[in-house]
């Protein structure tokens, strides 16, 4: 594999995001300071976003046997990098109050947002679990991160835990797949596929279901959800939006291109697998949601949901697949970082707990109009009201499976959205409600001057605008469409059944 | 220049978001600037972009402003366009044009009041929507435009809420409109089910290439669509909500149930006439409720006491011409008298605010008179307006009213031909009345009432108060001699002869009524009154003044039975399913699942085990 500068310059959004970490590092070696280590983050990870752009010009590029710098990865580079930006800048205000060191979140933060570049990438089965892992590592840093807080620690020891054992699936899975196959890469098992070098086997397929319990757990579909409730409540409110929203978008992405360049699509049984599983998380997501008084769980049982609907759209093969995808994942991540923004303003600075049962949000309108205003249109946008993100997002979902015919999927779907109205609802009208103000929540009044501040109003401004004028990031994902290996003979469909 | 077609509505739009964020922390003046400003802008915006549409039509005379994809999924792709022609032209002229001198005249009406910014946010968000009702060129898009007028009618309706009485005229009006929207929604599903589009001109093409003349499917969607129209038109049966909608200040009045908003069914109905035209059944119901509502309204004008009420009628009354006209297929002569009626209309609107505050908040006639000495301006005004609605030549009423009883004649429609002449007498009765009892006479409301109403008149100052009256006052003598060129959009008028003394009849009954009215009123006026307070006459006199007792109708018809219907529900076989399936369901579905969430970390590796082994046992036995 020759290394030209045009891979260099590819591979520029990974390479300015592990300088970041270590810049970062050593920042905070040379000086303790929260201000400056922070700035050293947040420029470093602007740069990284800039450098996309230069990316983008010489995108495709097959960088080693390893990684793919395509628009597709380029696309995802943006949301993770996006995201980490916000979670940087609200995590700022956020802990100021930290009684201890606040300065290694950032590390941890860049590093993270480092795994998702790379995760975005993978072609290969190596970086795929080198780029997960590095997410998940230094993610139970992150939740765990005040640590003398309990309800931090046990949601950092638990995620450890289980993403371990959903990390040893997914390894064995690997494994199975390279016993029958002998390669890592994901275009040369299709190749070997289409060319019948490969005999057909129960073993890729086993592989392929391991695979898919790993990132149905880092995603959180049913049955393997129920780890989120409980870590999303623990974790910091910053930490927990990008838990939600940048590393299970990247996960989420890199199961698509694995599906399309592996062509695992086009094996019936994996997706009825994953169509089984749209449906029970739509379905439990949104019953456990119906009654939840607490509002960061409530969005971790919506996450779950709203990654059924993800699904939904995945699993519809229909033409434009990847772009419903694609679209539904940005506009969710806008949404849900923006409502955990609004979470960690009210919340700011850190205390014992967060601001996270309904009754902290009674009344909140009548105090903070603009930030219960803006909590509101995230809420409706989630639950799909026109003119919002989420309503073009479902849009397509809809589009897609009506278009391939997929009933139950369309039902479950339509049952979802009904639900959702309920519980979004039940927790926006809370905060118009009147009566007896208890304030133990004090925001600070020049909140629209802090960073963390503007990131949110920032996204609302982007919710909006997707919702209304969602014509150029369409574009953008038209753009970075995947394309699968020109259509063969597969033997995988035959071999299913 | 065509391409700042879009800053027509961008500029109230911007100037609503700057006043609603500045949650009223800002003052008057600066309120005036941003408020009135944004509205000046656009009409200006509208003069430059319509003058230069006037001096090269572009080819098919229309320009159309691609903005951007709303969307795009098969079947299915709704294009954020404006379109300017000749038609909606006129209607970004009256609305920025009318709009503006309104939105001056309530810097002067409002002066003091409270929530004054909110009133100006609310009045620029109007005007956004009602632009955006008649630029766009799709029918989704139109219905956006129109539900935001609904929501800011309600608003501004609402807008003095502290009064329960103003807030329930709000909900009222929001409700019955509401009934024609779901209608109008309705028709649009069915259009874009059959026709697979909503972009108007396509969708009209469309329905033409596939849809016989009086084809079944043609006149439901037509119907339907006319069932929007006559909810925002305030046309039969649909008309209750406008008389009470005069709860809101009256430059509201002025600006949505005179000036713009109930011209949108009007519209509407012009917009899409391609569709109209296949279904004869459509046209005929067209034309029979903007009779029937021209006459109801009539005689319930007269009856009234309240001076806004008067006002309130003869809109409703006078949009019934403009039904009449769509229906005998006079579609030039209808938005002739949108534009006309929008000037008059609005001048009567804001001349009785005018009167009203200097009265002191004073509404009922009975307790005005005289006050042509006190208030010149302000009775000049009601003059030129009385004279255009009462189609006096040779003010702007004249032309246009007299176009649509000529035209109704001359399409063969005899009878309702008949139901003009005599609304025309009704119109020119109760014109003469109002004023009759608002300007001559003694001063009846010399001692003030509980409510501190009446007492003293004191004369109006203030620029703000004599520029929309003067503009208006010319623009209602002279703006019939602006004749509408709308033979590129609309088809032409239907042509035919009509005897000389035909032709003169609508003018004879005019005059004949203002002469009636002085006697019947005023120099006679008490036996009139004893004759209307006793036996049939009071009989008669009620029922006038109780709109028709429709209020009543749909009162016993509609909401009693549904509130019957509400509280027999409360405990009924559905309510067994609600709580059985729904509440109870759910419920415990939710407790149920919820004790999978117990905290336990091995509970929750094994539930990724048994999920893995689920997996796994389906790959394995398919």
């Amino acid at each position: 594999m020759n290394f030209t500068s045009d891979s260099w310059i590819a591979l520029l959004p990974i390479l300015v995001t592990s300088v970041t970490v270590v810049a970062t590092m050593l920042a905070i070696a040379i000086r303790r300071n929260h201000k400056w280590n922070a700035t050293i983050c947040v420029a470093g990870l602007n740069l990284a976003l800039l450098s996309c752009l230069l990316a983008l010009n010489v995108a495709p590029q097959q960088v080693t046997g390893l990684l793919v710098i395509d628009k597709f990865a380029l696309f995802y580079d943006v949301i993770v990098l996006g995201a980490a930006l916000a979670t940087a800048t609200l995590s700022f205000n956020y802990m100021e109050g930290y009684a201890g060191e606040k300065e290694e979140l950032y590390v941890l933060l860049a590093l993270t947002a480092l795994g998702g570049l790379v995760l975005v990438s993978a072609t290969n089965f190596v970086t795929f679990f080198i780029g997960m892992e590095i997410t998940a590592v230094s993610m139970y840093g992150m939740i765990g991160y005040p640590h003398r807080d309990r309800r931090a620690l046990e949601a950092s020891i638990k995620y450890m835990i289980l993403s371990a054992i959903a990390g040893a699936f997914i390894l064995f899975g690997m494994a199975l797949i390279y016993a029958q196959t002998g390669t890592l890469s994901f275009n040369q098992l299709a190749d070997g596929l289409v060319s019948g070098t490969f005999a057909a086997s129960g073993l890729l397929v086993t592989g392929g279901a391991l695979i898919i319990v790993g990132v149905g757990f880092e995603v959180s579909l049913v049955p393997f959800h129920l780890w989120a409730p409980d870590v999303y409540e623990g974790a910091p409110a910053p930490i927990g939006g990008y838990l939600a929203t940048a590393s299970k978008a990247a996960m989420f992405a890199v199961l698509l291109r694995y599906f399309v360049e592996s062509r695992a699509y086009e094996s019936a049984l994996l997706l009825d697998i994953l169509s089984v599983m749209a449906v029970l998380s739509i379905v439990v997501g949104n019953v456990l949601a119906l009654l939840q008084q607490n509002l960061k769980r409530m969005l971790a049982y919506s996450a779950i949901a709203h990654f059924g609907y993800a699904l939904v759209a995945f699993v519809a093969t229909g033409a434009f697949a990847v772009e419903a995808v694609g679209f539904y994942l940005a506009s969710y991540v806008v949404t849900t970082l923006g409502a955990f923004g609004v979470i960690a303003i009210i919340s700011t600075p850190i205390k014992a707990s967060d601001a996270d049962t309904l009754y902290d949000y009674r009344g909140q309108f009548w105090r903070r109009p603009y930030l219960a205003a803006i909590l509101t249109a995230m809420l409706m946008s989630l639950a799909g009201a026109p003119m919002t993100a989420l309503f073009i997002g479902k849009l397509y979902v809809f589009a897609a499976s009506i278009d391939q015919r997929l009933w139950i999927l369309v039902g479950a779907v339509t049952f979802g959205s009904a639900a959702g109205l309920f519980y979004y609802s039940r927790a926006a009208i809370v905060m118009f409600q009147r009566r007896r103000w208890v304030e133990p929540f004090k925001a600070p009044r020049n909140w629209t001057f802090q960073a963390g501040g503007m990131a949110v109003i920032t996204l609302t401004f982007l919710m909006l605008l997707m919702g209304l004028y969602p014509q150029p990031v369409m574009e953008l994902i038209k753009a970075a469409g995947l394309h699968a290996p020109q259509a063969g003979n597969l033997a995988l469909n035959v071999l299913a059944h | 220049m065509l391409d700042l077609l879009f800053l027509v509505f961008l500029f109230p739009l911007l100037g609503f978001f700057v006043l609603a964020v500045s949650r009223g922390h800002i003052s008057e003046r600066t309120t005036n600037v941003i408020g009135i400003g944004a509205v000046g802008l656009a009409a200006l915006t509208t003069a430059l972009v319509g003058y230069t549409f006037l001096t090269t039509i572009p080819t098919g005379g229309a320009y159309t402003q691609l903005l951007w994809q709303w969307m795009d999924v098969p079947g299915f792709h709704p294009e954020f366009a404006l379109r300017l022609d000749a038609l909606s032209l006129v209607m970004i002229s009256v609305v920025t044009g009318v709009g503006f001198l309104i939105v001056l005249f309530s810097a002067w009406y409002m002066h003091g009041e409270e929530g004054y910014s909110r009133f100006f946010a609310y009045m620029n968000l109007f005007i956004t929507s009602m632009l955006f009702l008649v630029l766009a060129d799709d029918l989704l898009f139109v219905y956006f435009g129109w539900e935001g007028v609904g929501l800011c009618s309600y608003l501004l309706i609402g807008f003095l809420y502290k009064d329960a009485e103003n807030g329930s005229a709000a909900r009222k009006a929001f409700l019955v409109t509401r009934i024609g929207d779901v209608a109008f929604a309705i028709g649009m599903w069915l259009l874009v089910k059959e026709l697979g589009t909503l972009n108007i001109q396509d969708m009209v093409a469309a329905a033409h290439e596939h849809w016989a003349v009086g084809s079944g499917v043609a006149t439901a969607a037509a119907l339907l669509l006319l069932g929007g129209a006559c909810g925002k038109s305030a046309q039969f049966p649909l008309q209750t909500w406008l008389p009470d909608a005069m709860a809101g200040p009256t430059p509201v009045s002025a600006l949505l149930h005179a000036a713009t908003m109930v011209i949108a069914g009007v519209y509407l109905i012009a917009r899409t006439h391609g569709l109209f035209l296949l279904s004869p059944v459509a046209m005929q119901t067209v034309a029979v409720i903007g009779a029937t509502t021209l006459l109801i309204a009539g005689l319930c004008a007269l009856a009234q006491t309240d001076i806004k009420r008067v006002l309130a009628y003869s809109t409703m009354s006078q949009i019934g011409y403009m039904f009449l006209a769509l229906g005998v297929g006079a579609w030039g002569g209808a938005i002739f008298h949108v534009m006309t009626h929008a000037f008059f209309k609005a001048l009567l609107f804001l001349a009785s605010g005018s009167v009203i505050l200097a009265c002191h908040h004073e509404q009922q006639m009975a307790r005005m008179g005289g006050l042509r000495k006190k208030l010149p301006l302000t009775f000049w005004s009601f003059v030129a307006g009385g004279a255009a609605l009462a189609a006096i030549p040779p003010s702007a009423g004249f032309f246009s009213k007299d176009a649509i009883i000529h035209l109704s004649y001359v399409s063969g429609h005899h009878g309702l031909w008949l139901c003009a002449i005599f609304g025309a007498f009704l119109t020119a009765l109760y014109t003469a009345r109002m004023i009759y009892l608002t300007f001559f006479g003694e001063y009846r409301g010399t001692t003030p009432d509980a409510h501190g109403h009446g007492g003293e008149v004191h004369r109006p100052t203030g620029l703000a108060h004599h520029i929309p009256l003067t503009v208006l006052i010319i623009a209602s003598v002279v703006g019939g001699f602006w004749g509408l060129k709308l033979i590129d959009v609309l088809p032409a008028a239907p042509s035919g002869e009509q005897p000389m003394w035909l032709e003169a009849l609508p003018l004879i009954v005019s005059f004949a009524g203002i002469a009636i009215a002085w006697p019947l009123f005023m120099t006679f006026g008490k036996t009139t009154e004893r004759l209307t307070h006793h036996g049939f006459g009071n009989a008669i006199r009620t029922l006038w003044l109780h709109a028709m007792g429709f209020d009543w109708l749909w009162d016993r018809l509609l909401v009693k039975p549904w509130y019957w219907a509400a509280r027999f529900g409360r405990r009924d076989a559905t309510d067994i399913f609600g709580r059985a399936v729904l509440e109870t369901g759910f419920t415990h579905a939710n407790q149920l699942i919820a004790l999978t969430q117990n905290g336990r970390v091995r509970w929750y590796a094994a539930s990724i085990g048994l999920g893995a082994v689920l997996i796994l046992a389906a790959v394995i036995y398919s």
